[in-house]
């Protein structure tokens, strides 16, 4: 790894504007604008059947916009002079011609691009699948065939990789293994552009988010901003009994909601911890407990997700989102 | 290593690459190599059966009865072309080979140039051995028949037929379907030709079978059957409606969302 390689490159980023793609009567994307920048592992969140693959497939060129543009390293993917070079994809694990071996299927992309066979036995070696090298890819685990997934990806050294569920199918230390791959691409300085629906997969590895419903954009953000600005402002405030009334009093002369939860303690809502903690000063209350809550992401998807699932009942998605919310110390 | 590999020093990767991959694809599977060598041992063993069987009609050649399985050979040849393409469908490699050569128009062109290439080798090789093998084990009493430069002729039309699998799997993709295809595409025109009346000798003499029947000078070639066309000319007319179907079928795969 040269120094130059560190630095974040412009001409890594994924572009889409106003991007769509219907089939027939149904809008599988639709008007999507975002923007991926190198140097970062961007999660792409959204249920099943919300866009995210077609997303994928029209950044690659595998399908056509019905309007609206996508671009790779500031082009078209079609227009790309050496795309496997530019932009390493895994779309699904399972597309490899079940008689070729590990090798051969690796060889055949490396070959496409005149890429010299020992860079063939690098990605092996960093997926950790020298030992099944010559084995067909039908006889391979879903966990290997993700990992060879991920070596086809890596095989032309990529600027940008773009994966759709890279997770499915490994086991814990399969996950940790795939987690510390992308964060170390990332650093790198590369594009990594990381398709989920799982949530807590995302929370741990991604730095930015890009969340879709319905093919379209829900939240375009780093990922402590993302989880800041959706979670409620939430506390829980344990007071000693005889004071509990007179604190609620208090916080509820302030606009603030307050309500008990089962393990005997105020749930606040409004006002920040930190204020809370001074109003109770200022009036001379003790306080024996004094929690911020934060949403878990998981949460905050379901809450923003069910919201676009149901256009008509986003006001009650949010309050039962709100209802469930639990404690995360933050 | 990002940067190091990333370099202007290797060339943007051309027509050459996407015909090494497709190299590196088809020498890797058992099954595309089995069914071409299926092509040849079928187009030997039928010289082989004709001459022990001596069942071969008396106004026939030696080089027409040395390949009258030559035709099941060219069905398997067009199974082959077929096959390199259906089974990226199957799998669903389609995806991958698309992404990693996404100016399209060259994936048909290099499957085209790659089973050619092959089935030209296999059609030339096995045609000959079989021509051989009935030389010297059918009696004297049949007419030579004239081997060259017929034997390159029927390697070509080979080649053609493998090239007009090809143009079929892109259309179909699904395997069996595009078998299936390709076996009426060969068949057909004869069986049904008799339907047509007069116009017989054009619907069969269309066909891929008939060009292999005139230039295989077997006495099936009749002129009432399958035109007066000769060898040749129908060779050239096999090219040029395959060529159109894989310039229409290329469009197809540009156009179409993978």
């Amino acid at each position: 790894m040269s120094a130059v390689a560190v630095l974040p490159s412009v001409e890594d980023m994924i572009e889409a504007r106003e991007l769509t793609k219907r089939y027939g009567g149904r809008t599988a994307v639709d008007g999507l604008t975002f923007t991926v920048r190198p140097g970062a592992v961007t999660g792409f969140l959204g249920p099943n059947g919300a866009g995210k693959s077609t997303t994928m497939r029209l950044a690659l060129g595998l399908v056509r916009p019905t309007a609206g543009s996508v671009t790779v390293a500031g082009r078209r993917y079609s227009e790309l002079a050496a795309p496997l070079r530019e932009a390493g994809a895994l779309l699904d694990a399972r597309a490899v011609h079940g008689g070729h071996t590990v090798r051969r299927h690796l060889l055949g992309l490396a070959r496409s691009h005149g890429i010299p066979a020992r860079r063939v036995d690098e990605v092996l070696g960093a997926v950790g699948l020298e030992s099944v090298a010559d084995r067909r890819a039908r006889g391979l685990s879903l966990g290997m065939a993700q990992r060879l997934g991920i070596a086809a990806a890596l095989i032309g050294d990529p600027g940008v990789l773009i994966l759709d569920e890279p997770v499915n199918g490994l086991d814990t230390e399969g996950i940790r293994w795939i987690r510390a791959l992308l964060k170390s691409l990332a650093a790198e300085g590369r594009t990594v552009f990381l398709a989920s629906h799982l949530m807590s997969e995302l929370e741990l590895t991604a730095d930015r988010i890009i969340v879709i419903g319905r093919g379209r954009l829900l939240a375009d953000t780093d990922m402590r901003t993302f989880i800041e600005s959706n979670s409620p402002h939430a506390t829980l405030l344990r007071t000693p009994a005889e004071e509990s009334g007179r604190m609620r009093a208090l916080l509820e002369a302030r606009g603030a909601a307050v309500r008990p939860d089962a393990h005997g303690r105020w749930r606040v809502t409004g006002p920040t911890t930190t204020d809370i903690g001074e109003l109770a000063r200022e009036h001379r209350i003790a306080v024996h407990e004094l929690t911020p809550c934060r949403s878990s992401l998981e949460e905050i998807y379901t809450a923003l997700t069910g919201a676009a699932v149901e256009y008509r009942s986003t006001r009650s998605a949010d309050a039962n989102a709100e209802e469930e919310l639990s404690c995360m110390p933050s | 290593m990002h940067a190091v590999v990333n370099t202007a020093v290797t060339p943007a990767p051309g027509f050459r690459e996407a015909l090494a991959f497709e190299w590196t694809k088809f020498t890797g599977l058992r099954s595309t190599l089995w069914t071409t060598a299926a092509a040849a041992l079928v187009t030997v063993a039928g010289a082989v059966f004709v001459s022990l069987t001596r069942s071969l009609q008396p106004d026939d050649t030696v080089l027409g009865g040395s390949l009258t399985l030559s035709v099941v050979g060219l069905m398997i040849a067009g199974v082959v072309g077929a096959l390199t393409v259906c089974g990226e469908y199957s799998s669903g490699t389609m995806a991958t080979t698309l992404a990693a050569v996404p100016r399209r128009g060259r994936v048909p062109a290099a499957k085209t140039v790659l089973v050619s290439a092959v089935l030209y080798v296999v059609g030339l090789v096995s045609c000959t051995v079989a021509y051989l093998l009935g030389d010297a084990f059918l009696d004297g009493s049949y007419a030579q028949g004239r081997p060259l430069p017929a034997l390159f002729g029927i390697a070509a039309l080979f080649s053609v037929v493998g090239a007009l699998g090809v143009a079929i799997g892109l259309v179909v993709r699904h395997p069996a379907g595009a078998v299936t295809v390709v076996i009426a595409v060969l068949l057909l025109p004869s069986l049904f030709g008799p339907l047509f009346g007069d116009l017989q000798r054009w619907v069969a003499g269309a066909a891929p079978t008939a060009a292999l029947e005139k230039l295989t000078q077997t006495s099936d070639a009749a002129p009432e059957a399958v035109g007066s066309l000769g060898g040749w000319p129908s060779l050239a007319l096999v090219t040029a409606y395959t060529a159109l179907a894989l310039a229409a079928a290329s469009g197809v795969l540009c156009r179409r969302d993978v």
